[in-house]
């Protein structure tokens, strides 16, 4: 690879990839079969857990299983350990461990060993409505045990089921979760609290988690900070398609609105592509490299969904006057999705050669065009 | 002493002076910075990097800084701060992470001073130290802060926020080491800047991200943070716990908030998306903005107030490529256009008004509204100005409250209760209805009913008397005594000596003695009344009722819940009483005149009944419209057949529909319940087929009982034994709340007789405070049923409490009906 720093004093600051294990990595469709060896047990897991009752299979089925949340009412309790590998369909490479609430770490049989080890994430769930004092000692217990074995983990905290309060009592209910979960790990000195409202904010949680669990996160957010600014786009997110979280953003604060407006796109994008799209017999794929769409809002929004990868989509909100220069956006498109498909080629490379390489090879072509551009 | 100081300053900078100006930049601005003389302003975006001075009528472009041939990500900013000490010194944040001092002072075309590559992310902010030169602060989308000493190559100290995204930073302007730190996750922190290891405090400010925070300019505990969640909250940070003291709620998530210099209670605020307007607030009245700015096309990124004792003067670029002048004598004062009357209903009908003093007869006291009274701060001497004035509205609120009696809705409680819609003949009916009505004191309802009585009564209708079939149920002698059953059902239908009352001014009226003198004691009797009702005068000489609907039999036997019971105790309590066992068919009708209907002869029926069709249908509008629903559809049902077609079926469904939902608010769930069924319009009569679900919970280990049948699937025990018999209890069951041991009705009742104590041998007082019949009062409520059976309650869904039991009770309401019956 022939790659020309753009700007020096960048390069030294993503050297941190190669601290992160190399699983995380993505491949995409020259794919060596290395990777594809690897055995399921050393892919970083994210492990849902929390008291019974309090939703963890509902937020995996929403997020991940495409369920509306209203069908989890009807969910029947897990009641063993559910490993769910979705690294097959979706960019997160990950499983979602789903465990039953009452998973007792006592028990011999429960090997903490082997559960947290492997660990990238650990979400636990709280139910805001129920009494969180209990949950928050089995928070404790569970993180500092976790804690024990893995210290690497991300802990997170799901603040479940808070739209059934209160505004007032919403953010009170956040507060002393906060405040009694802080208390007591203060010397594990590890806490993160993410706030799921409402269903699209479980989205939004998750899209956190995963992006901490992302080597290439600030790579990705640079490229689309490039690309955006260049382009004349107001907003941009790389999303993953099948779980609709976004897996990179550019740096300006993400609005609900839009986010949501996005994540309707791709299902309105993937059902007219499921029933349209595909062969006449039943074959081919409803998102492949052709998809591409591009939605004119009634107040002079345009969005722009383009395929990046197999599991990659971005999705761009932009101005009808911006638009207008549709042949530099594709152009400069092209750049990033080349840029995209480089970056994600690193995490592939064998360890020595990664670090050699930058990720910021899109800046050079996003650089060229500026020029065409202003 | 301090303050006035400052006061002279500010005077003495009233040098200032401009216009609302603006001037178009190349591109969309992320942010702006003023120098401390207040006469230059930086403006910086993705791709703008520009000085423009701050002429009187104009803004000329002073300085470029985007040189190079090559432009450098390190021009991509998303903040600018200009130092407010040394004017030469400019910070900027890099959408690629670094952060990059700059330094006019430079002779080279190039003024980068510094460059700090150290975040890897986005810099969402920079922030001087207020007094030291040197100190320069960052915050980032990865979750750190860095603190910059500018004589060194690299940061200082950092901050960690556990990888939470840093949205703003603010050093305090009173307290020389404090910084706030407001993130993504609705945190704000606050921190000292000798103790990098860990925040002094944390508290959670907003639902969502706070996008930025505030110091108060002279208050030192004032933090102004916005968020996410449209909300800008003022903070006290003087007390130990974090104390909200102001909220303003605006209509679109808050990107930037700045108090306002001089005022102590404004603040300015722009928001991100959707309203390009920026606002100024007085916190004291978050209602409504205290002025408003809206010249810009899109979201405004960048305000900031030109001098820091000027309050009259704000900056502020925009995504529209534009900088702006605004002059606050210029603003646009909402409250101006504001309607200053508002209208509310009280919940019992109360209205109250408020309007302008003015519009409203001044003979009252009132008092003007205390958020306008501002008092001046001692050191204006002249006169205010009068745009820094809120406009003074005082509002003069007028409550008219309701005549209660006109607002009670007694009579129509009563009117439901009392009306009779079917199971006698129809001129009885009418004439019921009408006596019901004038005892109410509404004599134009009740001279309609006899009206409508007159109209459509046929002769060849009149003398045949009705039907009065008796379900076999009925004819059985209850094990409980009369009065017992009385006072059950007293309890279940209150306001029942009305009722009862009424019934028998039925019997007289019916006037069939052999009736009168059946078997069963007065319940049953009232429940024969209810079960005639099923068939109108129409089905004379019928010998067995037929049921109007597939399902009837069903539950005609079910909802006499007592039925079962006493059925069973023969059969030494192995209580299996199906629904199908149990039913029955009406028996012998007995025929019965209805005497009042022939004794009143009153006309020759030369017209024919359809003649008044026109007219009933329009009076059944009218009263519709006129609110009174439930004379439309009471007409609707004792007519029946006779006015039905001649009107529509929508209207007819949706007068149903309005009084049931009437009904069910004033929890008459019998009556509306009966209306349902007797309605004739699919879409009503369906609602009594939705399956209500009902659920159980285990009696012994309070789990809910999943499937059914006896036996509870988590501790393998029969859920409801009988604490006397310790057989299974299918049909009534009877506990004490206060040890939930319990069982068949007619043996808890028979074992308090001689015992107050808990037959399960439990120890608990269970008869202590309750009398016999309030005990049985109480529990009768709480019955549990047959879950394989499909069986009814017998209560009104309201009355069933949480412990009960619950089975899938389809067409639930349908048998509520029933239990009407009082004595």
């Amino acid at each position: 690879m022939s790659i020309q720093y753009e700007d020096p004093t960048l390069a030294g600051s993503y050297d941190v990839v190669g601290s992160f294990p190399k699983s995380f990595g993505y491949g995409v469709e020259d794919q060596d079969l290395e990777e594809n060896c690897s055995t399921s047990a050393d892919k970083p897991r994210i492990l849902l857990m929390g008291l019974r009752r309090s939703g963890k299979s509902s937020i995996q089925k929403v997020v991940f299983h495409k369920m509306s949340p209203n069908e989890t009412l009807f969910l029947e309790s897990t009641n063993k350990i559910y490993k769910d590998d979705i690294s097959s369909s979706s960019f997160v490479n990950f499983q979602i461990w789903d465990f039953p609430g009452q998973v007792d770490f006592l028990d011999p049989t429960f090997d903490s060993e082997m559960i947290f080890k492997g660990t990238g994430a650990l979400i636990f769930v709280i139910d805001a409505q129920d009494d969180y004092v209990e949950a928050l000692e089995r928070l404790h217990l569970t993180v500092s045990r976790a804690y024990k074995v893995n210290p690497d983990i991300n802990f997170e905290v799901f603040i479940h089921k808070v739209d059934g309060l209160s505004d007032d009592h919403k953010i009170e209910t956040q507060r002393d979760i906060h405040q009694r979960a802080n208390d007591e790990l203060a010397d594990a000195n590890l806490e993160k609290l993410h706030l799921s409202i409402y269903d699209h904010s479980i989205f939004e949680a998750f899209s956190k988690v995963v992006q901490k669990l992302l080597p290439q996160l600030p790579t990705l957010e640079n490229l689309l900070n490039i690309f955006i600014s260049h382009s004349g786009i107001e907003k941009a997110f790389l999303f993953d398609v099948v779980s609709k979280i976004y897996i990179a953003t550019d740096s300006s604060p993400v609005d609900m609105q839009s986010y949501e407006l996005c994540c309707d796109m791709i299902d309105v994008v993937i059902d007219v592509s499921c029933i349209y799209g595909l062969m006449q017999d039943g074959s081919g794929c409803a998102y492949d490299k052709e998809s591409s769409a591009i939605i004119r809002l009634n107040n002079t929004t345009v969005l722009y969904l383009k395929e990046v990868t197999k599991f990659l989509a971005l999705v761009c909100i932009l101005r009808e006057e911006s638009f207008e220069r549709k042949g530099l956006i594709e152009y400069n498109f092209h750049c990033f999705r080349k840029a995209i498909h480089e970056v994600f080629e690193v995490g592939n490379l064998p360890q020595d050669a990664r670090s050699s390489s930058n990720n910021l090879t899109g800046l050079k072509y996003a650089g060229a065009h500026n020029g065409s551009a202003v | 002493m301090e303050k006035m100081s400052r006061v002279t300053t500010a005077l003495g900078s009233s040098a200032i002076s401009g216009q609302t100006m603006f001037c178009h930049l190349d591109a969309p601005a992320n942010a702006i910075s003023v120098c401390r003389d207040a006469s230059q302003v930086v403006v910086a975006g993705r791709n703008i990097f520009k000085i423009y001075a701050l002429e009187e009528d104009q803004f000329v472009e002073k300085l470029n800084l985007r040189v190079g041939r090559k432009p450098s990500l390190n021009f991509s900013c998303a903040d600018v701060m200009w130092h407010q000490m040394e004017e030469n010194l400019l910070a900027t944040a890099a959408t690629n992470g670094a952060v990059v001092t700059w330094n006019l002072g430079k002779p080279s075309r190039n003024k980068q001073d510094q460059l700090f590559t150290e975040h890897k992310r986005t810099v969402n902010k920079v922030c001087f130290h207020p007094t030291e030169v040197y100190m320069l602060l960052s915050g980032s989308q990865d979750g750190f802060m860095k603190c910059f000493d500018l004589r060194k190559k690299e940061s200082v100290s950092t901050f960690s926020g556990q990888s939470e995204s840093v949205r703003d930073v603010q050093f305090s302007m009173k307290d020389y080491f404090t910084f706030a730190a407001s993130f993504e996750n609705g945190n704000v922190q606050l921190w000292d800047i000798r103790r990098p290891d860990r925040y002094e405090r944390m508290f959670t400010a907003h639902t969502g991200p706070v996008f930025c925070c505030d110091w108060h300019p002279d208050d030192r505990g004032w933090l102004a943070t916005g968020g996410r969640d449209k909300m800008v909250k003022v903070w006290d940070m003087t007390t130990n716990r974090a104390k909200e003291i102001f909220c303003v709620q605006t209509i679109a998530s808050v990107a930037r908030v700045k108090w306002r210099p001089e005022k102590k209670f404004h603040l300015a605020t722009c928001s991100m998306m959707v309203d390009h307007n920026i606002y100024v607030w007085d916190v004291r009245r978050p209602f409504i903005p205290f002025a408003t700015f809206e010249e810009h096309k899109d979201v405004t990124t960048g305000i900031v107030w030109r001098h820091q004792h000027d309050p009259h003067f704000l900056l502020s670029g925009s995504k529209d490529s534009t900088l702006y002048q605004h002059m606050f004598k210029d603003a646009t004062r909402p409250v101006d256009k504001a309607n200053p009357e508002g209208l509310c209903f009280g919940l019992f009908g109360d209205l109250a008004f408020a309007a302008k003093e003015s519009l409203i007869s001044s003979d009252s006291n009132r008092k003007p509204y205390p958020g306008g009274d501002r008092r001046y701060p001692i050191f204006f001497f002249k006169k205010p100005d009068q745009t820094e004035q809120f406009a003074h509205v005082s509002s003069a609120l007028s409550v008219f409250e309701t005549d209660l009696d006109s607002n009670c809705m007694d009579w129509f409680v009563k009117t439901a209760q009392l009306y009779l819609l079917c199971g006698k003949p129809f001129a009885e009916l009418c004439d019921h209805n009408a006596k019901v009505a004038r005892e109410l004191k509404r004599p134009q309802v009740s001279t309609t009913w006899t009206m409508l009585r007159i109209m459509f009564s046929d002769p060849a209708n009149l003398t045949p008397g009705s039907n009065h079939p008796l379900s076999k149920l009925g004819t059985l002698p209850l094990m409980n005594s009369k009065g017992e059953s009385r006072q059950d059902n007293s309890h279940l239908e209150p306001g029942n000596s009305l009722i009862s009352n009424n019934n028998e001014d039925n019997e007289e009226t019916e006037g069939s003695e052999g009736q009168a003198e059946y078997m069963f004691g007065d319940a049953e009797l009232d429940d024969d009344d209810l079960y005639s009702m099923e068939h109108d005068n129409q089905t004379e000489e019928q010998e067995y009722t037929l049921p109007q609907e597939a399902f009837q039999l069903r539950h005609e036997i079910m909802d006499n819940p007592s039925a079962p019971e006493h059925l069973q105790q023969d059969k030494a309590d192995s209580p299996h009483v199906s629904g199908n066992e149990a039913e029955v068919t009406c028996l012998t009708p007995i025929e019965s005149f209805s005497l009042i209907s022939i004794s009143q002869p009153l006309f020759t029926p030369h017209l024919p009944a359809s003649f008044f069709c026109p007219i009933v249908r329009e009076m059944l509008s009218y009263y519709a419209e006129k609110g009174d629903v439930q004379m439309a559809v009471s007409v609707l049902i004792v007519l029946g057949e006779r006015i039905r077609k001649e009107i529509d079926d929508l209207t007819q469904e949706h007068w149903y529909t309005s009084y049931i939902d009437l009904l069910q608010r004033f929890e008459l769930w019998n009556v509306s319940n009966e209306v349902i069924k007797l309605s004739t319009c699919s879409a009503i009569t369906c609602l009594n087929q939705t399956s209500t679900t009902l659920h159980i919970n285990c009696s012994n280990c309070k789990r809910p009982m999943s499937n059914r049948g006896w036996i509870c699937d988590r501790c393998h025990q029969c859920a409801s034994v009988c604490a006397v018999c310790h057989h299974v209890v299918k049909g009534l069951f009877v506990w004490c709340q206060g040890c939930n041991h319990g069982g068949h009705l007619e043996h808890i009742r028979n074992w308090l007789k001689s015992s107050a104590h808990c037959p399960a041998g439990c120890g608990h007082l269970c008869f202590r405070l309750l009398f016999l019949d309030q005990l049985l009062e109480l529990n009768s409520a709480n019955i549990r049923t047959e879950p394989s059976l499909l069986t009814e309650q017998r209560l009104s869904p309201h009355r069933f409490t949480a412990k009960a039991s619950g089975v899938q009770q389809q067409s639930g309401g349908e048998s509520l009906t029933h239990h009407e019956a009082t004595n």
